[in-house]
């Protein structure tokens, strides 16, 4: 068996990589598949805060490639369930620890027992970035509809495009306020596409659910009510190959817009 | 009642329309403002660089045409895959055939100027220009290379103090001649003015004099 190595990258800090990679893999095990998640923001490591994982990671990455345990050792099977695992990063030491060479090598060996291994990308262009990229055949690319974000990730994308290896590049926007696209004060998904040029796999909009799950150490796809938790496990279902239509964010949902939709039956009804 | 309905629609659309525009403001500009940086990233033009396009293609433009120089516009914009430079030239008015003739012949006479002045003193031009968007190009690719480049920087330096005397000395000499320059200019320009009637009645026969004379002098300044 050989799996998918996809890394998950943005360029520019803070809009969602690490959030995406812990709700993307859960997503994907949770259908019965099996996932490795990498963490190599060596330094500056969270994915697993985000998973609830932090007590109990005994070996990293660094580990593994100082050969002071195998990698099997290093994976951290997750709590519910045992399809996903992690592979933590170093926390006490930086980028440099680390190659792309020794990176595309771990990847080359998880990829052979499992389904999917997915790489959370540091944010910058630098060492990280080329170790994290070095091992992956495809690529996700988180932005939010802001311009210093589509900025960066457009610098992404003209990267990503310059390594042979890697065959498909997609765009997941996130953090799409749906009424400020309506007033006209944040850029729509139809801008941003057009702008960056690359097909969409995900739209996920703005949720305060997410702040409550990284507290509870929990990803929103758990959570079987949230928006933002149906929109990332619609990601996992295109990443698997199924068309799945983008969620409609247009929803009305004030008093006044229920008022109305029920006016509407109403009238019909007569 | 049709007298309210209107007073109403009016009323409706003028408040509509001041919303739409404030919102659309905010959102706008941002897709605009990114557009035009994002050109600029990905193509490497520097603001500079464009406002350096932009000037030389007036300087050519003007030559044929009377331009409205505050508002030509120049933009790219991205159909695809392919980039396309916009120019949007307001034009006053179309040049007469004489007045494109004597733009082109000033246009020559620089030129030339600027050619013997160069080609007297080759070397010390020629390596300075090279040197200058190797440099440019160097903090570009930065990301790439950093240790290489600091290298060759370093490399240039060296060369550069080594030759230093010996240029200094022909760029005096080459900064005086383009003093000259535009002295020349002002008196053909003077002669023009004086004999008009000439200049109709046998074309370009004033220029010729007028060339022989600039030759002589880029050539004897040559020679030194």
């Amino acid at each position: 068996m050989t799996g998918r190595v996809i890394v998950i990258t943005s360029g520019k800090g803070g809009v969602g990589k690490t959030t995406t990679s812990a709700n993307i893999g859960t997503a994907l095990a949770k259908s019965g598949h099996k996932v490795v998640l990498i963490d190599t923001d060596l330094g500056l490591r969270n994915l697993d805060l985000l998973l609830g994982l932090e007590n109990r990671i005994v070996y990293t990455i660094v580990d593994v490639i100082e050969e002071r345990c195998k990698l099997k050792q290093a994976l951290v099977k997750d709590k519910k369930n045992p399809n996903l695992q992690l592979l933590a990063a170093a926390q006490t030491r930086d980028k440099t620890a680390v190659n792309a060479e020794q990176l595309k090598e771990i990847c080359d060996i998880l990829k052979e027992e499992n389904d999917f291994v997915l790489v959370d990308c540091p944010a910058g262009i630098e060492q990280g970035f080329q170790n994290a990229v070095a091992g992956a055949s495809e690529a996700i690319v988180v932005t939010t509809p802001e311009m210093s974000a589509i900025r960066d990730a457009d610098r992404i994308i003209g990267l990503l495009n310059t390594k042979e290896e890697i065959t498909s590049v997609k765009l997941l926007l996130n953090r799409v306020r749906p009424n400020l696209i309506k007033s006209n004060e944040m850029m729509s998904v139809d801008d941003v596409v057009g702008i960056l040029e690359i097909p969409l796999v995900g739209i996920i909009p703005e949720d305060t659910g997410i702040i409550t799950s990284t507290n509870k150490g929990e990803p929103i796809v758990n959570d079987e009510n949230a928006l933002a938790g149906k929109a990332y496990r619609n990601v996992a279902e295109r990443i698997l190959g199924e068309e799945v239509p983008f969620l409609d964010l247009d929803e009305p949902r004030g008093l006044m817009a229920k008022i109305k939709s029920v006016i509407s039956k109403l009238k019909v009804k007569v | 009642m049709s007298l309210f309905s209107d007073l109403y629609n009016t009323l409706a659309k003028f408040f509509h329309n001041q919303e739409e525009e404030q919102a659309d403001a905010s959102k706008s500009v941002a897709t605009n403002r990114l557009k035009l940086v994002l050109m600029q990233d990905r193509t490497n033009l520097t603001p500079r660089i464009l406002e350096q396009m932009r000037s030389e293609l007036i300087e050519l433009l003007s030559r044929y045409v009377e331009l409205d120089k505050e508002l030509l516009d120049l933009n790219f914009e991205q159909e695809g895959n392919q980039v396309a430079l916009m120019l949007s030239i307001p034009v006053i008015r179309a040049k007469d055939e004489e007045e494109i003739d004597a733009a082109l012949k000033e246009r020559d006479e620089m030129l030339k100027l600027v050619e013997d002045a160069k080609s007297s003193k080759e070397c010390s031009e020629d390596e300075k220009v090279p040197d200058v968007l190797e440099d440019s190009e160097n903090s570009e690719t930065n990301e790439v290379s950093e240790e290489t480049s600091s290298d060759e920087k370093e490399e240039n330096a060296d060369s550069r103090t080594e030759e230093e005397k010996v240029e200094a000395d022909k760029t005096d000499a080459i900064a005086n001649e383009l003093q000259d320059i535009p002295k020349i200019i002002k008196k053909k320009e003077k002669k023009e003015v004086s004999a008009p009637e000439e200049m109709t009645n046998s074309g370009s026969n004033p220029f010729k004099s007028d060339n022989a004379e600039i030759e002589s002098m880029a050539e004897s300044s040559s020679e030194n």
